[in-house]
């Protein structure tokens, strides 16, 4: 059995772990990821509204408040480094209950959340013209952003590996086993030596602490459902909208994103940790949204998607634990936990007892190639040195060859096409990829020199197409 | 910046046979494709059955699209240019990127014939979870006769739409178990020739009032739950079953490739609206094929582009002249009809229509504002998905005039 030894292993790559990951690889340690699926960020991290939050709805004196607020504030320096998109466009809370508003001010005030005013009745409506005429109170924050949260996981997971880091895709651990100075983690091929552990496995946290014989929480799954709304309706609000805050969460919102779509949901249901959407559940959004904005055309949507959020109590667990030393548990990851992914890193490791020192390695990521924000003398000069860059593979995003083929060769190779999806958006436009899914699957294939019939969808049994006989290959 | 006369986008059967007639009229034309070759979605369309009024013979999807490709050929003044996309549609020029850079191709006329791509699972709100194994009926199509590949091998077809038809027996002939089409309509939408040849020859089971509740499976599609729905289509839970499959081919309606065009739509067609020239508000624009509304044959798209290179040509020469416009409404139980607007003068207007429900031994009317019949024609018995026509001579145009369905 092949036998690798790390200072740190943490276990899952969504935002939490992965950012635990970029900051120990430029501290200048030895860590890795594993994580069981073929990618970053494929679980709570990819299905959630993409948003960075203020901080002024979560209750004082937690974890969640102090974590969003400091996360929130470092998000900024963290984007530009990596090159990726963070648009400050603001939140508006908006509702009938005056005096839920004025609480939502003193819970910012006490949170520390600078940049929130009350607005009156007239300056909402101003603001924001479709808003219904039933809202007649609520307030602004400016410093909401709106963010790619599986765009931002994945190039900081690029950083952590050109800083050194390792990541272990289609990992199942098999056992953990306590030795005098660690843990062997094995799959049954691969053994990880380590003396820390990080358990940030989301979702799956419970099951990766049966292993370690560490603490279980009571884990409750909250699902949440959304719709995405065609390019077309981009302009149907300018900044993101939240209804007041209710005991199941921040409620249905509705948001631009990053990428030029309109975000309208969640829901939150408890439910197992299944990713379904409902009828039920899209007809209470529907309802829902209708109450607080205007316009807002859910008749073109383009794809329906449901994240699942873990919940314990109500606050982020974030400790070490009592029973396995070296083991840092990392739990209830619910929102805000995308807003407080920096800071949840800075304290984990803090109580690891590592050392966070950034300037030990510092290899910056080459920015993702993206036609779309290049003037016609760029495109032109491109195109003259590679023609790949002349032809559009997703015509409804108008994503080139050459940027699908770059986005494979960087750091963290993507062999699925959701991971495509997910670094250039190839697929991800109105047709959702009727017209270049086996056009994506055929550059994985080729790029990766793996045969056609064994790329996947998303998951390692997530086959795209069989061969002729009806067979695919598993890799 | 090139210039031309007539410059059509999509080399499909409606734009092929658009940049024929154009370049035939005298035209200097450039056809913009952005697949590898011409024909569109013909060369997907592997089965029999195009050609018959076109050619007065019957073809492949293939040889249907070689046919005009060797005429395209054959003609001066005709550019062809492939692996090229249009970026931005302004006036009559459009913006285009190909391999050879960043473009801009200046006409004086311009024909939209873009076609259709097919609605989606999320369109469609399916619900459950959302894993590989779910396919438009198309991207499953090209999966099959162009690559070589399968889908899967257990697979049920939802909407009943043609290409979902002649999937479901290209499929079984291919070996794959097609379990069940389901339709949510108490009828379906495809043709009656494609039910019969593709459903009832291969003994696969045709669901009306039926659609997916629920998808299941984590990595791969497993199964459905699937079961009735009333007349306002709502679920009937209690006749919820699961079936097994590992596929879900979905032919649930084509949407025209309209993201370009800032014009106003068509509730119905969900594209743009056109006069009897097949002219849109846009002067020099003209629309044309899949692109304007879904058809029922491919010679009738073929038809509707040759109309709309010739209107196109003529308008590039300055030669198209109109009479008086009116207005052409559909009534009662037409859904939609093209065109949308006439005008008075001399010849005769082609008039394609569809209807929303079957109908028997009726007349299709043409009336004038004062309730007067100025023609009609006797329909023995007709179907949804069958597109309608009627021909109607502009010297007869003298006010607005509406279209309706006359029960004998």
């Amino acid at each position: 059995m092949n036998r690798i030894s790390k200072d740190a292993v943490i276990i899952g790559a969504g935002v939490v772990g992965v950012s635990i990951f970029n900051d120990l690889t430029r501290s200048g340690y030895d860590v890795a990821i594993i994580e069981k699926e073929l990618d970053v960020s494929t679980g709570t991290t990819k299905a959630n509204s993409g948003l960075i939050h203020a901080g002024f709805d979560c209750k004082p004196n937690t974890l969640k408040a102090k974590l969003n607020v400091e996360g929130n504030a470092m998000y900024p320096e963290i984007c530009a480094r990596l090159g990726v998109e963070l648009k400050r466009l603001g939140a508006y809370v908006v509702g009938n209950d005056e005096e839920a508003v004025n609480n939502l001010m003193e819970k910012g005030k006490a949170n520390g959340v600078k940049g929130m005013k009350k607005l009156s009745n007239s300056a909402l409506h101003k603001l924001l013209p479709n808003l219904t005429p039933e809202m007649t109170t609520g307030l602004f924050a400016e410093n909401a952003y709106i963010i790619d949260p599986y765009f931002y996981t994945i190039c900081l997971a690029e950083e952590g590996v050109i800083n050194g880091g390792e990541i272990y895709f289609d990992y199942h651990i098999k056992s953990i086993k306590q030795t005098a100075n660690g843990y062997v983690i094995s799959n049954g091929k691969e053994e990880i030596i380590t003396p820390i552990i990080f358990n940030a496995a989301g979702a799956g946290y419970n099951d990766v602490a049966k292993l370690l014989k560490s603490e279980l929480y009571n884990v409750v799954h909250r699902r949440g459902e959304y719709y995405v709304l065609d390019h077309s309706e981009k302009d149907v609000v300018k900044s993101t909208i939240f209804p007041l805050p209710t005991k199941a969460g921040k409620g249905v919102l509705v948001t631009p994103t990053v990428n030029g779509n309109i975000l309208v949901g969640p829901t939150s249901y408890e439910s197992d940790d299944t990713t379904v959407t409902t009828a039920e559940g899209l007809a209470d959004i529907a309802t829902k949204v209708k109450k607080m904005v205007d316009n807002v055309n859910l008749g073109k949507t383009i794809r329906v998607f449901a994240g699942v959020r873990s919940i314990v109590g109500e606050d982020f667990v974030i400790e070490p634990s009592q029973k396995c030393k070296g083991v840092i548990n990392i739990a209830g990851i619910c929102s805000p936990g995308l807003s407080s992914a920096p800071a949840i890193s800075q304290m984990a490791i803090g109580l690891s007892g590592l050392k966070y020192d950034p300037t030990i390695r510092c290899n910056k990521i080459a920015p993702y190639t993206n036609l779309s924000k290049m003037s016609v003398a760029e495109k032109n000069a491109l195109i003259r040195r590679d023609k790949d860059y002349g032809l559009i593979v997703c015509k409804c995003e108008g994503i080139t060859l050459g940027e699908i083929k770059d986005a494979i060769n960087r750091p963290i190779r993507p062999r699925t096409m959701d991971g495509i999806k997910r670094r250039v958006r190839a697929g991800m436009g109105r047709c959702q990829g009727g017209f270049c899914n086996d056009k994506v699957a055929m550059i994985i294939s080729q790029e990766n020199n793996i045969p056609l019939n064994s790329v996947v969808k998303e998951k390692s049994n997530g086959y795209y197409m069989l061969s002729r006989s009806g067979v695919n290959e598993k890799l | 910046m090139k210039n031309y006369d007539v410059i059509v986008i999509g080399g499909g059967p409606a734009g092929m046979a658009a940049a024929l007639k154009s370049s035939e009229n005298g035209c200097k034309t450039v056809i913009v494709e952005r697949n590898p070759f011409l024909g569109g979605i013909l060369k997907q369309c592997i089965h029999n059955g195009f050609g018959l009024h076109y050619f007065g013979e019957e073809f492949t999807g293939p040889e249907y699209a070689k046919k005009f490709v060797e005429m395209i050929e054959k003609t001066k003044n005709l550019t062809i240019m492939t692996n090229t996309f249009v970026t931005n549609i302004d006036g009559t020029n459009v913006d285009i990127t190909s391999q050879n850079g960043v473009d801009r191709l200046c006409g004086k006329a311009l024909v939209l014939a873009m076609g259709c791509r097919e609605r989606t699972a999320g369109n469609i709100l399916l619900n459950g979870t959302r894993p590989a194994g779910i396919y438009t009926a198309g991207e499953a199509q090209r999966m099959v006769n162009i690559l070589g590949k399968m889908p899967g091998k257990e697979i049920v077809i939802l909407g009943s739409g043609d290409i979902g038809l002649i999937m479901a027996r290209r499929l079984t002939l291919q070996g794959a178990k097609v379990k069940a089409v389901m339709e949510i309509n108490p009828t379906t939408s495809g043709l009656r020739r494609n039910i019969v040849q593709c459903l009832d020859d291969y003994n696969i089971p045709l669901m009306l009032q039926t659609s997916i509740f629920e998808v299941l499976g984590d990595g791969r599609v497993e199964g459905i739950k699937y079961g009735k729905v009333d007349d306002r289509y709502n679920r009937i839970p209690s006749t919820t079953k699961t079936l097994k499959c590992d596929t879900i081919i979905l032919s649930v309606g084509l949407v025209p490739e309209t993201d370009l065009v800032d014009l106003p739509l068509n509730r119905v067609t969900k594209s743009v609206m056109v006069n009897d020239y097949l002219e849109t508000a846009n002067d020099g624009v003209f629309a044309c094929g899949n692109f304007l509304h879904v058809h029922d044959l491919v010679d009738n798209v073929s038809l509707e582009g040759a109309a709309a290179g010739i209107n196109a040509s003529e308008y590039a020469k300055g030669k198209l002249s109109k009479g008086k416009v009116y207005s052409l409404t559909p009534d009662g139980v037409i859904s939609y009809v093209i065109p949308n607007t006439v005008h008075s003068g001399e010849g005769e207007i082609e008039i394609r229509f569809r209807i929303r429900a079957r109908i028997e031994k009726s007349n299709y009317v043409i009336e004038d504002e004062s309730g007067n019949q100025i023609m009609k024609k006797y329909v023995m018995a007709a179907m949804p998905g069958e597109m309608q026509t009627i021909k109607l001579k502009r010297d007869l145009i003298k006010s607005n005039l509406t279209l309706k369905v006359v029960k004998l």
